[in-house]
């Protein structure tokens, strides 16, 4: 996996993300920003994982993405990016404060396939159940 | 040398109804789809593809279904005083991708009645509003609901709902199991006089035409069924492949509809295949016979405008359904994190009452019409979320969750009178990722919209309360108090927020006030249909799909005949 952040980067936003979310950085929030920060290094790009075990799919992990998808998702990305530097730099605008209140959201309810949730501990503090047909979830811990 | 019988620009549950009749009949066809492929393999047999979870990320965060808002912006403005635009981004994003929006449905199909086919001589004319019958009534659409209904798959319980339209078949599937909320939230409106009913859904109580039943997985609405036991649109666009009379195409972003010398008839289309980057590919098809337009009430009048066809007309009289929220707030869970999001109704303010007729004298209207209302569940953890303030108060929010786990909800589907004013047109400045203008949505309710919804709020609050609900309040989409605040901090955003949107090339028997015919054909250019709900004359209270469907069934089958 790339990175975004070096080890201080991590610690500062991982408070900047429990400031929005209390107790997202331990459900891995940190994690979560940074995988969809470099979702496109990889092929295909981790924004959207595909079925699980559960599924017919014969090609579980993440599904693929379209050219022109892909070009806004490098646009989405930048501009997410450039977001999460000011934040580091202590000049987020309000847009970058909602951004970083929806990734802390979306990283500890959001399923564990995306690298928040961490074991299911987001959806146990609020009495979540499991869903039924999970993505797959192979790059989590 | 031409391609195809007919080209169906649009694989929603207009254009895949209307492939399905067409390709019966004998015709070839080919569908052309804005959006990507996640709904069916394209080889024989064209089995499902299984590229959906109960994964709340990809469906309502990341833009799966699509229209990414980066690549196809819409914008929104509320009159022409707000200017060139008040909001760019997302304006009732419907899916893009195969299936259009029956993908993302909780597949809610009720039927219209027979009044509302003539409301203009059942109820009367609204001052500022054009309040017309339709040139098609209910006795001549009856047997293509009968057949849509089959052909998707409808549940439903015969003689359940007191005011339902005469059927001539059963329901093809009984109606699947109750959300236990919606059991309770039905008593405590039948103790109010209201008459509720299990809804009739497009997904499977029972194993039909090779779909598994649902399972109540309880990622219903807003997400593509993970086993495939909704049937709208994956059913008629597997009838029509079946055939081997058909091709789909994907990523395919019609362009141009191509005219003949004389400009009355069209030959073909021209489009872009997007999957080509960084510069698409312009196709041209020719079709011998036909072009059915089924983009959706948002997407056709966008087609049409910009291809100058259907004159001023095009696009005015958008219709929504003027929705009008009352959420109750539960001392115990309400159980909505399983079901099909919705499982009962009730009709009752569709009906004309003396209550109803006085309301409206009193407001100064001549009559009022609420809508269907849908007795629901909440949103998911990350949108309930998202809608909870920063730091501390957030934990103890999501603790309580009264606006997810305590919560149940009744919607009201109300009645949009058709303004000519509120419109889609295209956008002066913005474009999308491929220079085309953005559609523009310019939409205000009308007064009767709003004086039903004040008059139903607290009718249903009270019912609520009824339930065991320890606080209820209602409010409305799109918001009519402090549009700053709901910029930023309502979910809802400050557009309307329906999904059900209609009547923006209407059909008539004038062509001077109407954009097709009763046989949904072009006035001007007749080889070219308008098949999704673009045609609505009037909005009625209902949720659209089954009766778009149906008249798509019914022009698709005038056309082969």
């Amino acid at each position: 996996m790339g990175a975004c952040f070096d080890d201080d980067e991590r610690a500062r936003l991982g408070v900047a993300l429990d400031a929005a979310v209390p107790g997202s950085a331990a459900l891995g929030a940190v994690d979560y920003v940074e995988r969809l920060l470099t979702a496109l290094d990889h092929d295909p790009p981790r924004i959207w994982a595909s079925p699980g075990a559960w599924s017919t799919s014969t090609d579980p992990g993440w599904l693929e993405l379209g050219p022109w998808e892909r070009h806004a998702w490098a646009q989405r990305i930048d501009d997410m990016r450039a977001s999460y530097r000011r934040v580091l730099d202590g000049a987020a605008t309000d847009v970058d404060r909602r951004l970083l209140h929806a990734h802390a959201c979306e990283a500890t309810y959001g399923d564990r396939a995306y690298g928040g949730n961490r074991r299911g501990g987001g959806w146990q503090r609020i009495a979540f159940p499991e869903p039924l047909f999970p993505p797959a979830r192979e790059t989590t811990g | 040398m031409t391609d195809c019988d007919a080209i169906i620009i649009g694989s929603g549950p207009g254009g895949a109804t209307a492939a399905e009749v067409l390709t019966a009949a004998g015709w070839s066809v080919i569908v052309l789809e804005k959006g990507r492929n996640h709904l069916l393999d394209l080889q024989p047999p064209y089995e499902p593809l299984a590229h959906f979870a109960n994964d709340e990320i990809a469906l309502t965060r990341r833009h799966l279904l699509g229209p990414d808002p980066l690549l196809e912006p819409r914008t929104y403005r509320r009159t022409a005083d707000d200017g060139d635009r008040i909001l760019t981004g997302e304006v009732n994003n419907l899916p893009s991708t195969v299936g259009g929006g029956g993908v993302h449905a909780d597949a809610k199909l009720p039927r219209f009645r027979e009044e509302d086919f003539r409301l203009r001589t059942e109820r009367g004319p609204v001052d500022d509003a054009s309040v017309d019958d339709w040139p098609v009534t209910y006795e001549e659409l009856e047997g293509h609901y009968a057949a849509v209904e089959q052909s998707f798959g409808v549940a439903g319980e015969d003689d359940a709902n007191p005011f339902a339209a005469w059927r001539s078949t059963p329901f093809p599937m009984p109606p699947g199991d109750d959300m236990p909320m919606a059991v309770v939230s039905s008593a405590a409106a039948e103790r109010a006089g209201l008459h509720p009913y299990r809804a009739p859904t497009g997904t499977n109580s029972v194993e039909y035409d090779g779909r598994p039943a649902c399972v109540d997985c309880g990622f219903c609405g807003g997400y593509g069924c993970p086993i495939h036991a909704k049937g709208d649109p994956i059913a008629a666009l597997q009838h029509a492949l079946r055939t081997g009379r058909c091709e789909l195409r994907p990523d395919a972003y019609v362009r141009d509809i191509v005219l003949d010398a004389s400009g009355r008839r069209a030959t073909g289309v021209r489009y872009l295949d997007l999957t080509a980057y960084p510069e698409p590919r312009l196709v041209e098809l020719r079709a011998a016979r036909a072009v059915v337009v089924a983009c959706g009430a948002f997407e056709t009048p966008r087609l049409l405008l910009r291809n100058g066809l259907g004159r001023d007309l095009v696009g005015r009289y958008l219709t929504y359904h003027f929705q009008t929220f009352t959420v109750g707030i539960f001392p115990r869970d309400t159980g909505g994190e399983r079901g099909r999001s919705v499982t009962h109704l009730h009709d009752d303010l569709m009906i004309d009452t003396p209550e109803l007729r006085a309301a409206a004298s009193e407001a100064g209207l001549p009559w009022l019409r609420g809508g269907v209302v849908e007795h629901g569940a909440g949103p998911g953890p990350i949108d309930e979320a998202a809608t909870y303030p920063r730091g501390e108060a957030h934990l103890t929010s999501m603790a309580d969750s009264a606006l997810r786990r305590r919560l149940w909800v009744f919607t009201i589907q109300g009645e949009d009178l058709p303004q000519a004013q509120n419109r889609i047109d295209l956008d002066p400045s913005v474009t999308d990722a491929w220079g085309l203008p953005a559609g523009r949505v310019t939409y205000a309710p009308h007064r009767h919209e709003l004086v039903a919804s004040a008059y139903a709020a607290p009718i249903h609050e009270a019912i609520m309360m009824d339930a065991g609900a320890e606080a209820a309040f209602s409010a409305t989409s799109p918001p009519q108090d402090d549009i700053d605040l709901h910029a930023t901090a309502s979910p809802l955003g400050i557009a309307p927020a329906s999904r059900h949107v209609m009547g923006t090339a209407r059909m008539g028997r004038d062509r001077a006030t109407s954009v097709v015919s009763p046989e949904q054909r072009l006035w001007d250019v007749d080889n070219v249909l308008v098949c999704d709900s673009s045609v609505f004359v009037t909005s009625a209270g209902y949720n659209p799909t089954l009766t778009l469907a149906a008249l798509a069934h019914r022009a698709a089958t005038l056309l082969a005949d």
